[in-house]
C-alpha cells in the first residue's frame, strides 16, 4: 500500500492525538502556576507584552472564547476576537481569505474553532501564526482536553491506573476524542458508554472499552465525564426522545453510586440538566464542573505562552 | 509514412504476444508484428522508434474520465484533457456526461465529438446521461444518442435511487447493446459522509460513507440487470462486498463488468489523516481490507477494467476546509505510474493482465475500437518504460487539474510516447 499525507510537526497545538506526553506534561505544568496567577489581585503579567492574538470563532462559544481571551490578556497579549458572524465570513469570504487576512495583519497566533473537521491542520499549512485548535468538528479539543486532564490530576494526584467513563454522545464529541487519546497517554482506562447511535464504529480500536449500558462503565469509575447531548441531533432521530435517554443514560444520583464514592463528575459544558445530568449530580461535591471552567483559563495561559515563547521566559512569570 | 517501433517488449493480450518484437505502422494502421525486422525490410524506409528494454502495447484506453466542457472549463477542457490522456500514455478515452449542461441529448454528444476531432490529442468517446438532466426521473434520449455516437450510458456521479427508472434505462439500452454505467451507492446510507466509515473517518471525526452503501446498491443494480437481461458496468467498486457480489453475478451468468481506479488499489483512507483535501474522493479511499479485495478482483477475473476517473477540479475547490472540498482529482497522468508502482513491481500483477485491464478490456467494454495490435488494426500504442523512476509534481501537469493524493510521491513506471493512428501524439513525457 503507498500513503499519502502526513501531519507535520510544527508548534501548533492541532489535537492530542499527535501532542506527545513530554509535551502535554510541560503544558500541566505551567498550568499549576498559570493557576496562582488566577488568583491574585493583580492579574496582569507582561510575559507576552507586544504579542498579538486572534480568537477566530466560527462557531458560538462563550466558556473557550472568553478564557482564551481572559488567558491572553492575564499574560499581556493583545487579543482580538473575530466572529463569524461579524466577520466577511457572510459576504462570502473563503476560510482561506480569512486566514491569509488576519495573517496580514501581523498576529502571532490564531485560536480558532470551526465547524469542519481539520481546519485547524488546514490553517497550520496555510500561515504563519501558531494555530491553537479551540475545536474543529467532532475532532479534537485539545485545550479541552489538556483541561480535564489538569483538573483530574489536581483531585486525583495520578492519573495512571484510573477508571474514566466518559458518556454520551461519543460520536459528535472532539471533547471525547481529545480526553481518550490525552488519557490513554497518561495510563488511564477509557471506558465509553452512550446509544450504539451515537457510538462511532471501530472506536474500540482506540483502545477504549465499549459499554451500551452506561451502568456498567460507571460502576467503580474514579471519574464520570458526561458530555453534552447536542439537542439539534435529535432531529436526525438518533435517539428516540430526551426523556427516553435521559431514563436510559442520564446521569443521576442512582447511578452515581455504582462509582467510588469519591469519583469525580465532569461535564464540558453547557449542561442539559436533567437530560444527560441531573441537577443534584451536577451540583454535589463530587463535581468538578466549576474547577473546569477555571482550570480552562489555567490551561489556556500555559498553552499560549508555551507556544509563543517556547517557554523560554518562565522566570518572568515568577 | 512509415512508423518501425523497433526492439520494444510486445505485450498484446488479445493477440497472444509477449515477447521482444517490431511493429510496423503504415499511415493510421499497423500492418505488421514480428521479430527481426528492420528498416531495410520495408519498402519505402521508416521512421524508427528504439523501444529497447521499453514495453509496446495496444493504447490504453480510460473508460473513465471527467473532461468538463462544456460549461466547466475553469476545471479542464477537452484539449487539455485529452493532452493529459496522451502524456500519461492513453490512445483514447470516455468523458462523462456531468457537463454543463448534462450531455442528455444527441446534439450534445455531437457537439463533445466535432470539438475533439478538433482539438483532442486521443480519441474521445462520449458517455450520455441516462436520464434526462442526470435527474435520475426521466430517461433521456437514448437512441439519437447512440446513433450519433455515444458508447455508453451514466447518471455517474449520481445514484438512480428510482429502481423503476434504473429498470428501464437497462432495459431499453439493451436493445442498442451498450452499457449502463453505474454509480453505486445509496444515497441515504452515504448522505453528508466526507471519507471512508471505519477507524481512521472515527479518530477524525470526520462524517463517513460506509461501505454498505456502496454494496447495497450493487446488489440492487446487479438484480435489475438479471432482471433486464442488460449490460451493467459498475463504475470506481471500492468496497469489498461489491466485489464478491459482482463475482457472485458473473458466475451465474449475469452481463456485470466493473471498473477500479489506481487510487482505491493503491492508498487506504489512513491518506486522509492531516486532512490533505487530495484525498477526498468518491468513493472514498477504504481501508486496507477492501484494497485487498480490490486486487484480488482484478486478479481472478471479477474486476475486467482499471479507469481512472479523472475528476479535475478548480483551485478554489481544493483549497479548502476537507468537509466542504469538491470529490475527485486528476489522474490521468499517474494512472499507469501508480499502476505500475503498486501492482507490477509488487508481482500482483503480469504486464500482460495490467494491458488487459488498461487496454483490452474497456475497448471490449464500450465496444470501441482499440485493444489490439494485430494487422490492419488502427496505430493506437503505448510505449512505455516500467522501471522509470520519477517524482509526481502536479504542476507539470497538462491537466488544468493540480490535486493529487500522489504529488510529491515516486512512482516506478512511465508512458514514453503515445501513438494515436500512426502519429506520436507524445514522445519523451512531451506531447506534441
Amino acid at each position: 500500500m503507498m500513503n499519502a499525507g502526513a501531519t507535520p510537526k510544527t508548534n501548533h497545538l492541532l489535537g492530542l492525538r499527535e501532542t506527545d506526553v513530554s509535551r502535554i506534561t510541560d503544558i500541566l505544568d505551567t498550568a499549576r502556576e498559570m493557576k496562582n496567577i488566577i488568583n491574585r489581585d493583580i492579574k496582569k503579567l507582561p510575559t507576552l507584552r507586544g504579542r498579538a492574538i486572534v480568537t477566530l470563532f466560527f462557531e458560538p462559544s462563550t466558556r473557550t472564547r472568553t478564557s482564551f481571551e481572559l488567558a491572553g490578556k492575564y499574560l499581556g497579549a493583545d487579543v482580538v476576537n473575530i466572529t463569524a458572524a461579524a466577520s466577511s465570513v457572510v459576504k462570502g469570504e473563503s476560510l482561506r481569505d480569512t486566514l491569509l487576512t488576519v495573517e496580514a495583519m501581523g498576529v502571532d497566533a490564531i485560536v480558532m474553532r470551526h465547524s469542519a473537521e481539520g481546519a485547524a491542520h488546514f490553517a497550520s499549512q496555510l500561515v504563519k501564526p501558531v494555530i491553537i485548535n479551540a475545536g474543529d468538528g467532532a475532532h479534537e479539543h485539545p485545550t479541552q482536553g489538556l483541561l480535564d486532564l489538569f483538573t483530574i490530576r489536581e483531585r486525583k494526584q495520578n492519573l495512571s491506573g484510573l477508571k474514566v467513563a466518559i458518556l454520551g454522545d461519543i460520536l459528535h464529541s472532539r471533547v471525547a476524542r481529545s480526553n481518550i487519546w490525552g488519557l490513554q497517554k497518561f495510563g488511564a482506562e477509557v471506558h465509553v458508554a452512550g446509544p450504539t447511535t451515537l457510538m462511532p464504529v471501530d472506536i474500540e480500536k482506540m483502545g477504549v472499552i465499549v459499554h451500551h449500558r452506561v451502568e456498567d462503565a460507571i460502576t467503580d469509575a474514579d471519574v464520570i465525564n458526561v458530555l453534552r447531548i447536542q439537542k439539534e441531533r435529535q432531529e436526525k432521530g438518533l435517539f428516540p426522545t430526551a426523556r427516553e435517554y435521559a431514563r436510559i443514560f442520564g446521569v443521576n444520583a442512582k447511578r452515581l453510586a455504582l462509582a467510588k464514592p469519591d469519583a469525580m463528575i465532569m461535564h464540558p459544558g453547557p449542561m442539559n440538566r436533567g437530560l444527560e445530568i441531573s441537577h443534584d449530580v451536577a451540583y454535589s461535591n463530587q463535581s468538578s464542573i466549576q474547577e473546569q471552567v477555571q482550570n480552562g483559563v489555567a490551561i489556556r495561559m500555559a498553552t499560549l505562552f508555551l507556544t509563543l515563547t517556547g517557554g523560554k521566559t518562565l522566570e518572568t512569570i515568577n | 509514412m512509415k512508423l518501425l517501433i523497433k526492439g520494444g517488449h510486445v505485450v498484446d493480450p488479445a493477440n497472444g504476444i509477449d515477447q521482444i518484437a517490431d511493429i510496423v505502422i503504415d499511415g493510421q494502421k499497423i500492418i505488421g508484428v514480428d521479430l527481426g525486422l528492420s528498416d531495410q525490410t520495408i519498402s519505402g524506409g521508416a521512421e524508427i522508434f528504439d523501444a529497447t528494454g521499453l514495453v509496446v502495447c495496444p493504447g490504453l484506453i480510460d473508460m473513465h474520465v471527467h473532461l468538463r466542457e462544456p460549461g466547466l472549463e475553469a476545471k479542464e477542457e477537452i484539449r487539455t484533457g485529452s493532452e493529459a490522456a496522451a502524456a500519461g500514455g492513453f490512445t483514447a478515452v470516455a468523458c462523462m456526461p456531468n457537463t454543463k449542461p448534462i450531455v442528455d441529448n444527441s446534439i450534445m454528444v455531437s457537439g463533445i465529438l466535432e470539438r475533439a476531432r478538433r482539438e483532442a490529442a486521443v480519441h474521445i468517446h462520449v458517455i450520455g446521461a441516462l436520464t434526462k438532466e442526470q435527474a435520475g426521473k426521466e430517461l433521456a434520449e437514448i437512441g439519437d444518442m447512440v446513433q450519433n455516437g455515444a458508447v455508453a450510458l451514466s447518471d455517474d456521479g449520481h445514484f438512480v435511487e428510482d429502481a423503476r427508472v434504473f429498470q428501464t434505462g437497462l432495459s431499453y439500452a439493451s436493445m442498442f447493446d451498450i452499457p449502463v454505467i453505474s454509480h453505486a451507492e445509496e444515497e441515504s446510507l452515504a448522505g453528508e459522509g466526507c471519507m471512508h466509515e471505519g477507524l481512521v473517518s472515527t479518530i477524525l471525526g470526520v462524517k463517513g460513507r460506509p461501505a454498505v452503501a456502496e454494496e447495497i446498491a450493487v446488489a440492487r443494480d446487479i438484480l435489475l440487470a438479471e432482471y433486464a437481461k442488460a449490460r451493467l458496468h459498475i463504475a470506481h467498486v471500492s468496497a469489498a462486498g461489491a466485489v464478491e457480489l459482482i463475482r457472485q453475478a458473473k458466475r451465474r451468468g449475469v452481463k456485470v463488468t466493473a471498473e477500479a481506479t489506481p487510487h482505491h488499489l493503491s492508498l487506504t483512507d489512513e491518506a486522509v489523516y492531516g486532512f490533505n483535501t487530495a484525498t477526498k474522493v468518491n468513493p472514498p479511499l477504504r481501508s486496507a481490507d477492501h484494497v485487498r479485495s480490490l486486487i484480488d478482483g482484478l486478479k481472478d477475473g471479477t474486476i475486467d477494467a482499471i479507469a481512472c476517473d479523472h475528476a479535475p477540479h478548480a483551485p478554489e475547490e481544493k483549497d479548502v476546509e476537507y468537509r466542504i472540498a469538491a470529490n475527485g482529482f486528476t489522474g490521468l497522468e499517474t494512472s499507469l505510474g501508480v499502476i505500475l508502482t503498486a501492482l507490477y513491481h509488487s508481482k500482483e500483477l503480469t504486464l500482460n493482465q495490467i494491458v488487459q485491464l488498461m487496454s483490452v478490456s474497456p475497448a471490449a467494454i464500450l465496444g470501441v475500437t482499440g485493444g489490439s495490435l494485430a494487422p490492419g488494426a488502427t496505430a493506437d500504442i503505448t510505449v512505455f518504460d516500467p522501471d522509470k523512476e520519477w517524482i509526481v509534481d502536479s504542476k507539470h501537469f497538462y491537466s488544468k487539474g493540480k490535486s493529487t493524493p500522489f504529488d510529491g510521491k515516486t512512482l516506478k513506471g512511465k508512458a514514453v510516447a503515445t501513438v494515436v493512428a500512426g502519429q506520436f501524439v507524445m514522445k519523451n513525457g512531451e506531447v506534441l
